[in-house]
């Protein structure tokens, strides 16, 4: 029988999600997918922009040509990445240009490794490789999302992380197989980066999680940090790199990571608009906004004379 | 402003794919944005738009080839090629703070490939 009803329809929309089946944008959609969707993709694109914020400052002090080319396309593919994540939200239902002004405004959140300054060539180094490898295991889990256009996105976007993955890879040999005044830039960069990254994975996922019922999401956040830590802590080690939380180490037993919690309300502090770099980003941010609005008004069409 | 659907082919022989979309003004500023935006790391032979709506409509091809699409200079730190010999790096690297007692020797999962190795719940 064809679902008649608000909530026939939307079980229907859930048995077609839990059978695998994709979802495009224009379809019928239960208002709760449509909000998670958007909530979660905009904040992915507000990040993606905010995100080349730290690194985009390294640019002029790169240390060679060839470092300022690959970071200056670095950072050219972390604002492409915004651009595409803004047209798939809208489809969703709300413009990028009130996408970007609740952004600047602070009405609307972004990752919250992205609130801390980039203090040395070290973190640039640092987020190269780890923001951007904690970043890939999220979005690769996200290559098998529900809605069709952000997996889409995804194809785009992964190749293009591990080739940012590379070049973060890369810059760390470099420093560690360096000077020891370089190995210990590195250092310093893996003890103040270290919370924020675990922080990037979130509290471990409620029982009912939203984004994982409607398929949106399709790992729970403790399962991704726990990849990550496979993945990424047993090469820092094998660098001789120490990692600052004594407790880490694998767990014969129970076949996952012991690790300490970190400081939790430090997370919430900055999930809450106040992290180190949070308003002097935003103002950056909103300074070009306002400023170039005359690009999107010539692209948009001359207004007519009053 | 219309929204285009972008088109791609990885291969001449390919058909071609959906691959996202763009918003702009006319057909020529949606192939401009079109190839900055989903092929300027070399990603296809191929590329063209075609305005949301005109689901009858021929797809515009844009007019750059494999060879023109991601640039004509050498932009290859663009791409995975200029990175090439990193991983290996990573291991010989490795092999030598070894030998050189720099390893940190923790608890650590078994390698991945080996019978032990376990992948963390999907």
């Amino acid at each position: 029988m064809e679902p008649v009803t608000y909530e026939e329809s939307s079980a229907a929309f859930k048995a077609r999600i839990d059978a695998g089946e994709k979802i495009e944008a224009g379809e019928w959609m239960p208002d709760e997918y449509r909000q998670s969707a958007l909530k979660f993709i905009e904040m992915h694109a507000n990040s993606e922009v905010m995100g080349a914020l730290p690194e985009g400052t390294w640019i002029p002090r790169a240390p060679t040509l060839k470092r300022k080319l690959s970071l200056t396309a670095k950072v050219q593919d972390e604002v492409g990445h915004g651009q595409i994540l803004y047209r798939v939200a809208e489809d969703l239902g709300k413009t990028r240009e009130q996408m970007f002004d609740d952004l600047v405004n602070g009405r609307t959140k972004f990752h919250n490794v992205f609130h801390y300054p980039a203090e040395s060539w070290g973190d640039v180094a640092y987020i190269g490789w780890l923001i951007d490898g904690a970043a890939l295991v999220n979005q690769k889990a996200l290559l098998d999302a529900s809605y069709m256009p952000y997996v889409r996105a995804m194809r785009r976007i992964c190749p293009e992380e591990s080739l940012h993955l590379r070049h973060g890879e890369e810059l760390v040999l470099e420093l560690v197989s360096g000077t020891k005044e370089q190995r210990a830039l590195f250092q310093d960069a893996v003890n103040r980066w270290w919370q924020p990254t675990m922080h990037f994975f979130g509290p471990p996922s409620k029982k009912k999680d939203m984004l994982l019922y409607w398929g949106i999401k399709t790992r729970t956040n403790e399962s991704l940090r726990q990849e990550f830590f496979s993945t990424y802590v047993p090469k820092l080690w094998d660098l001789g790199i120490t990692v600052p939380d004594d407790r880490l180490a694998w767990n014969e037993e129970t076949g996952e990571w012991d690790w300490a919690e970190p400081d939790w309300d430090e997370f919430w502090k900055v999930v809450r608009g106040d992290g180190p770099m949070t308003h002097i980003r935003l103002a950056q941010r909103k300074t070009v906004w306002d400023t170039h609005a005359w690009v999107r008004e010539v692209f948009a069409g001359m207004p007519e004379a009053a | 402003m219309p929204v285009w659907d972008v088109f791609g082919k990885r291969k001449p022989d390919d058909e071609f794919q959906w691959v996202g979309g763009i918003k702009a003004p006319d057909v020529d500023m949606a192939l401009v944005l079109a190839r900055e935006t989903h092929f300027r790391h070399k990603e296809g032979v191929a590329y063209a738009v075609r305005r949301r709506g005109d689901t009858d409509a021929a797809l515009h091809v844009g007019k750059y080839g494999g060879d023109e699409l991601g640039g004509l200079t050498d932009r290859s730190y663009r791409r995975q090629e200029a990175y090439a010999g990193v991983g290996a790096r990573q291991k010989r690297v490795s092999r030598e703070f070894a030998r050189a007692g720099v390893r940190i020797d923790r608890s650590r999962p078994p390698a991945a490939g080996s019978p032990r190795a376990r992948v963390p719940d999907a």
